[in-house]
Order: structure tokens, then sequence, then C-alpha cells
């Protein structure tokens, strides 16, 4: 029974995601864009934990925790970006 | 199946009803900000009852100390990002419009 | 079964990611594909079974290459802000006939893997029961320095090669260039600092010591190490300066002068070159090439040669 949920459920994760790539692709902004690219992140990290779980990798918990451990820089190096793009604010 | 596995199952699917929730936010809210309270919200403690089901499922104290962390370690960075993110969309303003297509 | 359906959606969001990636109008858009596309990635490792690679992954994608185009991204935009940073300019035509035949070389080789049959050659049963006998219980450590010296030597002499010739064309007012983040001194910043900088060194340390019978290894070590350096001079703590300093030099080299003065110390006691003398070795020259691949990435990102601390009240 549990070892039919475990992958039932990153495959259910991973649809998620796959859904909500449409925001990727529509934006409008650039944080929406970031934000997308964020929950991303979790939902790997939960899928991760899991297939460690069903595929019996222990391994794949520290893949889980660098991913975790590692996502803040990916928004620090975000905040640094350029508050306009000076010929681009009609385009919307 | 046994009674942990159960409590384990459940804390699993509710973990991932809470993904589902984010995701349906990010995608039907109406503006950035909005999509930031759906995301940081719903996925952490989609996080956290993921992680404490595998906690219950693996029954071991070690792997269980491993996910908290990992929790905590989420939470750390959603807060954080959230904050930089907002701070961004604010300062930036509407004129931040990423080009849709290149015409 | 649900496995198989599992991978066909990783496999197919892995094509449909890289497309974006490349063919992407915005270009802003395309970064944060490649972004997803290396998550994506990391799933697939995990379910080849290759916990290493999805380590190695994890830590380059996550810590180095997503900030390292988000700063590249802001500099184009910086560089010609009356240009749009989107992608402009018609297709080649030549594309769809290149990706197609791309496409079916690696279907075919593909095809070709899983048809032939699955006798592993004799070498590699060879040096996997060879392993057992050695002390390194990672066999992916154990083939990596033992059995394939010289290629991991080569290896961090890549990386150098690349350090040296990033140097060479950075001009000095590049330097003046600052890639920090816009507010580096709010107190939820110093806070993250005062968590993630201890763990990232910790977790290296981890990874470095599990390397020798756990996924995990010098790279891998490295590529963490290297991320809480870009951490820092994100984060203005640490930045560019062009006055070298001599132990900033030292580490570079470090990896590549221990790996070769122990390979080259096996030819005085009559070994073959690159024959290691113990497990004392394997970690002296680990813990080197760890302290090396941090260095040179961090540099490299940071676009310069050298680096200084930044004193904060």
């Amino acid at each position: 029974m549990i070892d039919v949920a475990l992958p039932a459920i990153v495959l259910f994760l991973l649809l998620n995601l796959v859904a909500g790539m449409i925001r990727v692709y529509r934006g409008p902004t650039l944080a929406d864009r970031m934000l997308a690219a964020l929950l991303f992140s979790t939902t790997t990290v939960a899928s991760l934990l899991i297939l460690a779980e069903w595929m019996a990798i222990p391994a794949l918990r520290n893949v889980a925790l660098l991913f975790v451990m590692l996502a803040s820089i990916l928004s620090l190096a975000f905040t640094g970006l350029p508050d306009r793009h000076d010929d681009e604010a009609g385009d919307s | 199946m046994t009674a942990s596995e159960g409590l384990a199952l459940l804390l699993l699917l509710a973990g991932s009803g809470f993904y589902f929730a984010g995701t349906v936010g990010l995608l039907r809210f109406p503006d950035a900000f909005c999509r930031l309270h759906a995301l940081t919200k719903a996925d952490n403690l989609g996080l956290c009852l993921i992680c404490a089901g595998l906690a219950v499922l693996s029954a071991d104290w070690r792997i269980a100390s491993v996910l908290f962390l990992i929790w905590l370690l989420g939470l750390l960075a959603a807060t954080v990002s959230a904050h930089l993110i907002a701070r961004q969309a604010r300062q930036a303003g509407a004129d931040n419009i990423d080009p849709p297509e290149a015409s | 079964m649900l496995g198989i359906v599992l991978d066909l959606v990783i496999i197919a969001s892995l094509i449909a990611l890289a497309i974006q990636v490349v063919s992407g109008a915005s270009l802003f858009r395309g970064i944060i594909h490649f972004i997803v596309m290396g998550l994506t990635l990391a799933l697939a490792w995990a379910r080849l079974g290759a916990p290493d690679l999805a380590m190695a992954e994890a830590a380059i994608g996550a810590g180095v290459t997503g900030a390292l185009m988000m700063v590249a991204y802001r500099r184009l935009v910086e560089i010609t802000p009356d240009h749009n940073p989107s992608r402009t300019g018609s297709r080649s035509r030549l594309a769809l006939p290149i990706a197609v035949g791309a496409g079916g070389l690696v279907g075919l080789l593909g095809l070709g893997a899983t048809l032939s049959d699955p006798e592993p050659g004799l070498a590699g049963l060879a040096v996997l029961e060879a392993l057992q006998d050695e002390a390194l219980g990672n066999p992916i450590t154990g083939v990596l320095l033992l059995y394939r010296g010289l290629d991991t030597l080569l290896e961090i002499a890549v990386l150098l090669t690349a350090f040296l010739a990033a140097v060479a064309v950075t001009r000095r007012e590049d330097l003046d260039y600052s890639i920090t983040t816009r507010d580096p001194h709010t107190p939820l910043v110093g806070a993250l600092l005062a968590i993630i900088v201890p763990l990232t060194v910790l977790v290296s340390v981890h990874l470095l010591k599990a390397g020798s019978h756990d996924p995990g290894g010098a790279f891998q070590a490295g590529a963490v190490l290297a991320a809480c350096g870009v951490l820092l001079v994100l984060t203005s703590r640490v930045s560019a300066s062009s006055q070298s300093r001599p132990l900033i030099g030292l580490g570079i080299v470090a990896g590549l002068i221990s790996f070769s003065l122990i390979g080259l110390a096996a030819m005085l006691r009559g070994e073959p070159p690159m024959a290691l003398p113990g497990m004392w070795a394997v970690y002296f020259i680990e813990t080197a090439m760890m302290l090396s691949i941090a260095l040179t990435l961090v540099l490299l990102f940071a676009g310069t040669e050298s680096l200084r601390r930044n004193q904060h009240g």
C-alpha cells in the first residue's frame, strides 16, 4: 500500500510543478517567475525526500538538504536585479 | 497496513494537499504579493507535513532529525526569500514587466 | 508501473524545459527555466540511483550557476540599458534539422544501449571486486582516485586553466563593478548568514568525510563550500580585490600540487605513477582538492583574482 502511495505522491508533486510552469511562462513580472522557481525548489525537496524513502537511498536526503540550504542564494542574487528596463515599460 | 503507516499516509496526503493549494494560489491569485502568501505559507506547511509523515514512516530518530533540520532550513529560506522578493517587487513596481514575447 | 510513469513525466519535462531554455523569447524566463531544469535533472539522477550526481547538481545548480546567471543578466541590462534584454533575431534555418538529427542520434544510442546484452565489461567487474578489498567503501571515489587518478588530476588542471584564462581577460575596471545584492545589511540577511555559513562549512566537511564510504567527495564538498563563498560575495561580506594574496594563490594550486607530488612520489618508491601510499593520502588529496575547487569557483564567480574581507560594524 505505502509502496504504491509514495511514487503516486511524487508523481502528484511533479504534476503540480508542471502546472506551475504556466506561471513562469506567463509572468508577468520578474518576481512572479522567481516565486514559481522557489515553489519548485521546495517541491523538488519534498519529492527527493519521498524518493529517498521509497528507493531506499538515504543519500538523497543529503541532496534535499543541499537544495533547501542553498535556496536563499538565488533570491539574494535576484534582489540585485535593476529596478526597471527603460524601453519595455509599455509592451506588457 | 499498520497504524503507523496509516498515520504516515494521512500526513503525506495532507502535505501534498498543501502543495496543491500552493500551486493553485500561484496560478489564480491576482498579483505577486498575494502569490507570495499562497506560496510561502502553504509550501512550508506542506513540507512540514511531508517531513512528519516520512519521519513516522522511517521510525528512526536520526532520519527524523535530518528531516526536522530540512524543514527548519526550508522555513528560513522561505522567510528570507519572501522578504527579499517582496522588497524587490515593491521597489520595482509595475515597471518591472519582463517582456512577454520579443516582437 | 508508477515508477515508469514518473520517469516518463521527468523525461518529458526535461525535454520541454530544455527547449524553453534555448528558445524562449525572454532572457529572464530562460534563466528560470534553466534553474527549474536543474531541479528536474536532480530528480532524474535520483531516479537513476546516482545520488553523487544529484548532489553535484544541487550544489552547483542551486549554489553557483543560478546566481551567476542572475548577476550576468543584471550586468547585461546595465551595460545596454537602451537595448531590450530579450532575444531578438530570427532563428537559423538549420536549427530544426540539427535538433531533429541530434535527438535522433541520442535516441538511437539509447535504443542500442537498452537492446544490447547487459554484459558488463570484464574490467569493470574486476575493478569493483578489487575495490572491495580497499578501505574506500564508495566505488566512485575509489575509481576516481585509485584507477583514474590521472583523469582526476587533469580535471583539477582544467579548472586551474579556466581560472587563469578568466583572470587574463578580466579588465581592471570590472573589479569596481559590484555584484552584491541590493540591501546586504538588512537584519534578515545577517541572520541568514549566521545560520547558513557555518552550516555549509559543516556540510562540506561531512560530504568530504562521507565521500570515502557514502555518496559525496571532494567535488561535491568543494561546490558546497563555493556556494558559501558565493553567498558571502553576494552579501558583500567579501569582495573583489586587485591585490594578490599568497594564501589565496596557495589555495588555488593546493589540489593540483599535492595530488601531483604524492602521485610522483610513488615513482621514487618504484611503484607506478599516481599510486597512493595509503588512506592518509586519499584524505589529504581530497581536502586539498576541495579547497582548490571551492576557491576557484568563488573567484570565477566574482570575476577576480583575489578577494578581500569587508568590515561591518
